[in-house]
């Protein structure tokens, strides 16, 4: 039983937290939060380079031979650093293809950061479940930047070039600035099907949103925290007094909260746990209730200074809502856990 | 990142749950108002694992304990409240408090005369902190103690002081130095509860329970031997085991509330909803239920984070006061969200029918955000230790 990082996964996060510490602060100081197809290129390449997009891979097929855990790792601080791009579809991704002799070149693409791909959450096969695609799937995150949307139906996944005769993108913007949202349109669109599990695939990326959520919720927690320790009212700093020292220690415990059941969930679900399916619907649940409630309460923390567009307290909670919206909202977690308790 | 347990864990696991299937008490828990029946019981209970070998599991082995690892001691606690062992209550103090006070800053003497006591079930230790002057305010503690040879001269008043009336020990706290620093002036001290000139008195609480005390010291004499650590160092004596004043205990009272809400969950589906159907068809109650369900695995998950910092680091992290406030507040969400399911059934009291248990649970719930220091305490300790907010 150990649920702390070991000294390798601390230097993946290290390493990570740098790279987008020092390439986002700046992208935000020049003052346009995301490029026009929602993704830093520069960055993305850069991440590519440095392994990131195949963390979980076997290095057999070139990746990092880690896994969800360390995934989580990343996703945490993507959340924190409310990095642009299609990350989760990417991700994804790598663990659809892997093991698919037809798809190795493409494989290679994504993990060097070369194709990038949206995930289309479609449980109820309303595009079909075949491998031709017919409808509307509408609020694709940065489906604008994909070359290729993996479409994650019931029960199975397939794959389909963002080119592909019969599929049509119209990108739009989101609540959240740092990430667009794209319509896409399939008609009769050729995909490839693949032999992966869409329902494993998907838990996947619910621990690996509930994670980006964490993010939100710890990096809320911190930018609080060092407010209330240097904006001085009454001649005091804010952080004495008892209004907001409670308020930022409730934060501290939504986030210990989240922090505890997403590494639960991650590990349960990477070492195939019977009790794992369940774990991932409570990180989902409470990892964006901690950041919904963390980034709110950031937003009142900085006062008037929170309520501008140049503070960044307003894009945490424009994220956190974004991915409330994403895989799930809290309502549909709880009622898949009710269901079986409803039964038994 | 590991959620399993090592096979030598799994191995002591088996041994503990073996051991606790064949001598954990089958008749009930006595829980009447005499609570001497609940000493008598405790005390055997206590007896019964010594004689085990399982009396004191966090205890050095160098003073009769099992010295278990903190991994063992978490399984210990959890096989503990799978086999329905009884809740530790009148023997709490002895065994999670005073004892590891006296390993920690006790003399031979003392640690000798002692120890084998509390851990062999001789004994009830109770504790005397709280003033009705000095409850969250601890410090400003006013009961003093005067020189007088080699004895101490105690006066004043304790409150809180639970199964005082069934004690034979108190770990006093008392202000030896009126002069000092208010933290500086305070000693620990043994006090037998026989001597002379205290008067104890039961506190009735909102629950008709008769478990807490007021205590009276009229010129009271202790012995200077019984102080414990330095003389005017009882602040640091006390807070040098606060910390662990749960400690992995702790987990036996996570497992008995998850056990609670299984059992919470069998109600609402035996139970009217408000409107037609079961209450766990309710829309709303089924999601309370469901997130209830998914804090009390966060609150495991917290806990098992908490331990294996601390076996990482050596040392218990901040974040047991995290743990300790969300566990609080959830106890009394859960216990809201009974008496809800309940509907009128809640305000009818037919003794001994579940509704009256809930009810009775929801009570002595509001006991939570309180005793132990209250939830606003505990925010505090969260913001000035834990986020290094300015006091």
């Amino acid at each position: 039983m150990d649920l702390t990082l070991s000294s390798e996964q601390e230097s993946i996060r290290e390493a990570v937290r740098g790279v987008l510490g020092a390439r986002l602060s700046a992208r935000r100081a020049q003052g346009g939060v995301a490029a026009e197809r929602g993704l830093d290129l520069a960055l993305w390449r850069e991440a590519a380079a440095l392994g990131w997009l195949g963390l979980a891979l076997p290095e057999a097929a070139g990746g990092a031979g880690y896994g969800l855990p360390e995934e989580m790792i990343l996703f945490v601080e993507l959340g924190r650093s409310l990095a642009p791009g299609p990350w989760l579809g990417t991700v994804l991704a790598t663990h659809a293809f892997v093991g698919v002799p037809a798809l190795r070149d493409e494989l290679a693409d994504v993990v060097a950061g070369a194709r990038c791909v949206a995930v289309v959450d479609d449980p109820v096969d309303a595009v079909g479940e075949g491998s031709r695609l017919t409808g509307a799937a509408q609020g694709i995150a940065d489906g604008g930047a994909a070359d290729v949307f993996l479409v994650l139906g019931r029960q199975r996944v397939r794959c389909v070039p963002a080119g592909a005769s019969g599929v049509h993108v119209a990108t739009r913007e989101s609540l959240d600035p740092t990430r667009r949202l794209a319509d896409v349109t399939f008609e009769d669109a050729p995909a490839e099907l693949l032999p992966a599990d869409a329902v494993p695939l998907r838990r996947a990326a619910m621990v690996l949103v509930a994670a980006e959520a964490l993010g939100i919720a710890e990096r809320t927690l911190e930018g609080s925290v060092a407010y209330a320790k240097t904006r001085h009212q009454f001649g005091r700093p804010i952080g004495a007094f008892q209004a907001v020292k409670h308020r930022c220690a409730d934060m501290a415990v939504r986030a210990e909260v989240a922090r505890s059941i997403v590494t639960f969930a991650a590990v349960a679900l990477r070492d195939a746990e019977p009790e794992a399916p369940r774990h991932v619907h409570e990180a989902k649940v409470l990892a964006t209730s901690a950041a919904l409630a963390n980034a709110h309460d950031n937003v009142q923390n900085h006062g008037g200074m929170g309520f501008t567009w140049e503070a960044d307290a307003h894009l945490y909670l424009k994220r956190a809502w974004m991915l409330e919206h994403s895989f799930g909202t809290r309502t549909a977690h709880l009622e898949a856990l009710a269901a079986p308790w409803r039964a038994g | 990142m590991d959620i399993r347990f090592s096979a030598a864990e799994e191995a002591f696991r088996a041994d503990a749950r073996a051991w606790l299937e064949a001598n954990v008490p089958r008749g009930p828990r006595p829980a009447g108002v005499d609570l001497r029946e609940r000493r008598d019981y405790d005390l055997a209970w206590q007896r019964r694992m010594f004689e085990g070998g399982w009396a004191g599991v966090s205890w050095p082995r160098e003073f009769g304990g099992r010295g278990a690892s903190l991994m063992e001691q978490v399984i210990w606690y959890e096989e503990y409240a799978r086999a329905g062992a009884p809740e530790i209550t009148t023997t709490f103090v002895g065994l999670n408090h005073a004892g590891p006070t006296l390993i920690a800053c006790g003399s031979e003497e003392q640690k000798a005369y002692h120890l084998p006591r509390i851990l062999r079930g001789d004994v009830v230790w109770c504790q005397g902190f709280s003033e009705p002057n000095a409850g969250s305010d601890l410090a400003s503690l006013q009961t003093r103690a005067v020189f007088d040879g080699a004895e101490l001269v105690v006066s004043g008043q304790k409150i809180w002081t639970s199964f005082g009336n069934v004690a034979e020990f108190q770990e006093l706290l008392v202000r030896t130095d009126p002069e000092a620093p208010r933290h500086r002036g305070i000693s620990w001290v043994i006090c037998a509860m026989d001597s002379p000139g205290i008067d104890i008195r039961p506190i009735t609480t909102l629950t008709g329970d008769q478990h807490f005390c007021e205590v009276f010291y009229d010129e009271v004499r202790i012995p200077l031997r019984n102080v414990v650590g330095q003389l005017h160092d009882g602040w640091r004596v006390a807070m040098a085991t606060l910390g662990f004043e749960r400690g992995t205990a702790f987990l036996s009272e996570q497992i008995r509330l998850a056990r609670r809400l299984e059992d919470l969950a069998a109600l609402a589906r035996s139970v009217p909803g408000p409107r037609a159907g079961r209450a766990i068809d309710d829309d709303e109650i089924g999601r309370r239920l469901a997130l209830a369900r998914a804090e009390v695995a966060a609150l495991r998950a917290m806990t098992y984070r908490s331990v294996s910092l601390a076996v990482r680091t050596g040392v218990p992290g901040a974040e047991a006061s995290i743990i300790r406030l969300f566990f609080s507040e959830l106890v009394q969400r859960i216990d809201l969200l009974a008496l809800d399911i309940l509907g009128p059934a809640a305000v009818e009291r037919c003794e001994g029918s579940p509704a009256a248990r809930w009810a009775d649970s929801y009570l002595a719930g509001l006991s939570q955000t309180i005793g132990g220091g209250t939830k606003d305490i505990q925010r505090n300790i969260i913001g000035d230790r834990v986020l290094g907010l300015p006091r």
